[in-house]
């Protein structure tokens, strides 16, 4: 008896910290292989490049997780928002600063929308979010003129309204402080904001608590008083604001928002945060365990291309550990 | 089989969770033909033992003994094979609520019995499920679908799913707890009926003595995962030596009224009306200090009333005034911020965050006081709810407990804590001791009492009728929505109460 006990308990805290063995290990794995070559400090930075524009959305799927929520469309959303960014550095020629919060707030009034429908008209969140991925698609092709947005490209016919009828660019090109936002150092000081904000949000101010509370037991939350529409309102402005951040980032390390450019991460973001939401024993979605999902994934991808896998077999790679997180989420569950 | 007598029993029957003995060396039997009950304060391991016997807690040690022999009942599909079915006290989850009565009814046998078979037979699957309802004497009829059952109509079909199989031993988990006295009288008829003619063991698990005392013929008193003791009930059989072999001390059974001086009316309701119906024209004042109950059976719109006073259902007209202000209450959240409370019927559903620590179930509706600039406080949140496992004397390892981890009466207790650090006005109690001990029953009317004795308004809610004439000063007889009656407790009596649940316009005339 005693010692099933005990083996349960193991059982208990490998599966806690499982993400963060199988990283240990995989780092063991790709040393042994590639030596230096994997384990540098050169490495270890195109590992965090790689990274953090995955850690970025994630953060925006953890947040809206967080009260049992979900988003579907959060990546078309960021194509989208890389769209806007691109064309008001571009087209318009706004400072850096202005491009930014103009793509912020963009990415706040397009998930008004998303609100509407969950909030308003009660559709399930991975409903009303899958729908509006095609909404997000054609009104953001529609919003391009229907190719990307890049320097020395004509803009879209719309524009010459705002350019004194004239159809062309006012910026000549990317600025340098367009392009670094998605260079080094910058990139992992944005993605490290983004965490800090998330953490703060979620695990230290009263939203936090209020939003695992609806996590837990919505019925139960609402009835102790907690406004559960303002609160998945306020954790769905955080999205908004992390997947402009996401489209950004995305925009100004392509050096052109590209058509489906962050179409990828949705799924790996997701990944992230479901093997990060069992770290440490949490169970639930929080700012550091998808860190550390984000941070497993990349470095599989990262060593695995080392090693000589071929690229087009990656996927199966990240979804397989999706289906690992999964398993170590559900399969402890005591239902059966 | 017929009058044939078969046993079940355990012996030395242990579990340990860990770091709780949840049973330790059980010795229980049970021969057919007999209604048992099972009793004892919550977490006393009734639930638990059930559990063996119908297979669902198969990491157990000892033996279950079937006429005697050892047999081995791991998974349930073994205890049904033994002919041991249980009908859990959550109804809801084991009923598919869009397929009909019939198919419900018959839901075991279509799963297990289909090999071979293609297409459903509805005419025999009708007829069938028509045969065993006829079996328990009940009158449901079989094409319904079951969300539309009454409670203890979903309770039938259960027990009908029950008999339909070979059933030689019956478990009832609180089969009464959500039921009217009407609803009680018809489930008891039942089972009697099933003992005489079906030679089936029942086993009942309960908290209300006087039903056990009217129709069980004996009782097993569980007490910390032990069986204090079996004794057949015979005429002499008092609810005190039973409620103090529960509690393994003596206990008075009465809850005495403790006096509050009465202020001023306070919180005052007019004409209100919920937007479906479900509250028709209600009227009704609490006086500061005053205990208001609401009368009522299952059903009646207790429920309903509390919840619309709360905000979580909307309402289509009246007012609702605190000390003069009328309260715009658009949601739950509005109603919290203007100084009401709501302890609801469905605890762990509703009532607290089950997966969240005492410290934040006690802190959920006022956490804004325990944060500077939305930034939480840990440690002035966690002293604030250490305070109230003190005052309230909550049974728990830490404050950083799960609340999940709490027996029902503690869960009771943080749900009252959680309004108390709110400083609500005015506290609705909706069932607060549904699932709830004899002792912690006792503490949570005492806190009531406090509550009260603050100068708080107070509205108690209940369907059992002894806790209202013992507790109140004042109630409202709720029937369909509607106040039939305002009855002052002091000049009332169980049989009035009665009169004006069921709906009866005509004033009360005394028997005799």
């Amino acid at each position: 008896m005693e010692k099933s006990i005990d083996a349960k308990r193991v059982g208990h805290i490998l599966l806690n910290w499982a993400a963060v063995i199988v990283l240990v290990l995989a780092v063991i794995v790709f040393t042994a292989i590639r030596g230096t070559a994997f384990f540098s400090t050169a490495n270890l930075v195109n590992i965090l490049r790689a990274m953090s524009i995955l850690t970025v959305f994630g953060m925006a799927a953890t947040v809206s997780m967080a009260p049992d929520g979900f988003d579907m469309s959060a990546a078309t959303l960021g194509t989208f928002c890389a769209y806007v960014f691109a064309s008001f550095c571009l087209w318009f020629n706004f400072p850096l600063w202005l491009a930014i919060l103009g793509t912020v707030i963009f990415a706040m009034i397009m998930y008004l929308l998303t609100m509407f429908l969950i909030l308003v008209c009660k559709v399930p969140d991975m409903l009303a979010t899958c729908a509006l991925q095609f909404v997000h698609q054609g009104l953001g092709l529609a919003f391009t003129g229907g190719s990307a947005v890049s320097a020395g490209l004509t803009p879209a016919g719309w524009f010459a309204m705002f350019n004194g009828g004239e159809l062309k660019a006012k910026a000549p090109g990317w600025s340098v402080a367009a392009q670094n936002v998605g260079k080094a150092p910058w990139i992992y000081i944005i993605m490290i904001i983004c965490v800090v904000i998330c953490w703060v949000l979620l695990e230290r101010t009263k939203y936090g608590r209020y939003l695992y509370a609806m996590g837990g037991n919505k019925t139960a939350a609402k009835l102790s008083g907690i406004n559960v529409k303002k609160m998945r309102f306020m954790a769905g402005m955080f999205a908004a604001l992390f997947i402009a951040i996401g489209g950004i980032l995305v925009c100004s390390r392509n050096m052109a928002p590209q058509i489906n450019g962050s179409d990828s991460y949705l799924m790996t973001s997701l990944a992230a945060v479901f093997v990060g939401r069992s770290v440490g024993g949490a169970e639930r979605p929080n700012a550091l365990g998808t860190l550390i999902g984000a941070l497993l994934i990349t470095t599989l991808e990262n060593g695995l291309t080392m090693c000589g896998v071929v690229y087009y077999i990656l996927p199966a790679v990240k979804g397989a550990v999706l289906c690992l997180a999964l398993v170590a989420a559900y399969a402890s569950s005591k239902e059966d | 089989m017929e009058n044939q007598k078969i046993t079940l029993g355990t012996r030395k029957v242990s579990i340990e969770f860990p770091g709780v003995k949840a049973l330790s060396d059980c010795d229980f039997e049970i021969s057919t033909g007999t209604i048992h009950a099972v009793m004892g304060a919550n977490g006393a391991g009734k639930s638990t033992l059930m559990k063996v016997l119908a297979g669902s807690n198969p990491g157990y040690t000892g033996e279950v003994l079937y006429n005697g022999e050892p047999v081995e009942v791991r998974t349930p599909m073994a205890a049904k094979n033994l002919g041991v079915q249980i009908v859990y006290q959550e109804v809801d989850m084991a009923l598919v609520p869009s397929l009909s009565v019939a198919e419900n009814v018959m839901f075991n046998d279509t799963v297990m019995n289909v090999k071979g078979k293609l297409f459903m037979n509805y005419t025999k699957l009708r007829r069938e499920a028509r045969e065993v309802l006829k079996r328990l004497n009940v009158d449901i009829d079989v094409r319904r679908p079951c969300a539309s059952l009454s409670l203890a109509q979903k309770q039938m079909v259960l027990i009908a799913r029950a008999i339909q199989n070979t059933c030689n031993f019956l478990i009832l988990d609180e089969p009464t707890a959500p039921l009217s006295d009407t609803e009680t009288e018809e489930l008891f008829q039942v089972v009697r009926h099933l003992r005489e003619t079906e030679n089936i063991a029942i086993i009942f698990i309960t908290h209300r003595i006087q039903e056990v005392l009217r129709i069980c013929d004996s009782y097993t008193v569980m007490r910390n995962g032990e069986i204090v003791d079996t004794t057949p009930i015979t005429p002499a059989t008092t609810s005190k030596e039973i409620v103090d072999k529960m509690l393994g001390r003596s206990f008075d059974e009465s809850f005495p009224k403790e006096v509050c001086d009465i202020g001023e009316k306070s919180f005052v309701v007019e004409h209100l009306t919920e937007r479906e119906g479900r509250v028709k024209d209600v009227s009704l004042y609490v006086r500061k200090g005053e205990i208001v109950g609401l009368a009522g059976l299952v059903g009646g719109g207790k429920t309903e009333l509390c919840k619309t006073l709360f905000g979580a259902f909307k309402k289509s007209g009246g007012t609702i005034t605190l000390n003069g202000n009328e309260l715009k209450i658009g949601n739950p959240s509005d109603a919290v911020k203007q100084g009401l409370s709501l302890v609801p019927e469905e605890r762990r559903k509703e009532g607290v965050l089950v997966a969240e620590t005492v410290t934040f179930n006690c802190a959920a509706a006022c956490l804004s006081k325990f944060c500077r600039l939305s930034f939480v406080n840990d440690r002035k949140a966690a002293q604030n709810a250490e305070q109230f496992v003190k005052d309230l004397s909550i049974k728990t390892p830490s404050v950083r407990q799960r609340v999940a981890n709490l027996s029902g009466g503690n869960q009771q207790k943080v749900v009252v804590a959680k309004w108390l650090a709110a400083d609500a006005d005015v506290y609705i109690f909706d069932e607060p001791t549904k699932g709830v001990d004899v002792g912690a029953k006792q503490e949570i009317f005492h806190l009531i009492n406090e509550i009260a004795k603050a100068g708080n308004c107070v509205i108690y809610a209940t369907c059992e009728n002894s806790e209202l004439l013992s507790i109140t000063d004042r109630m409202y007889v709720m029937f369909d929505g509607q106040v039939m009656a305002e009855l002052e407790t002091a000049k009332t009596s169980e049989d009035e109460i009665m009169h004006y649940a069921t709906g009866a316009t005509t004033p009360f005339v005394a028997a005799g």
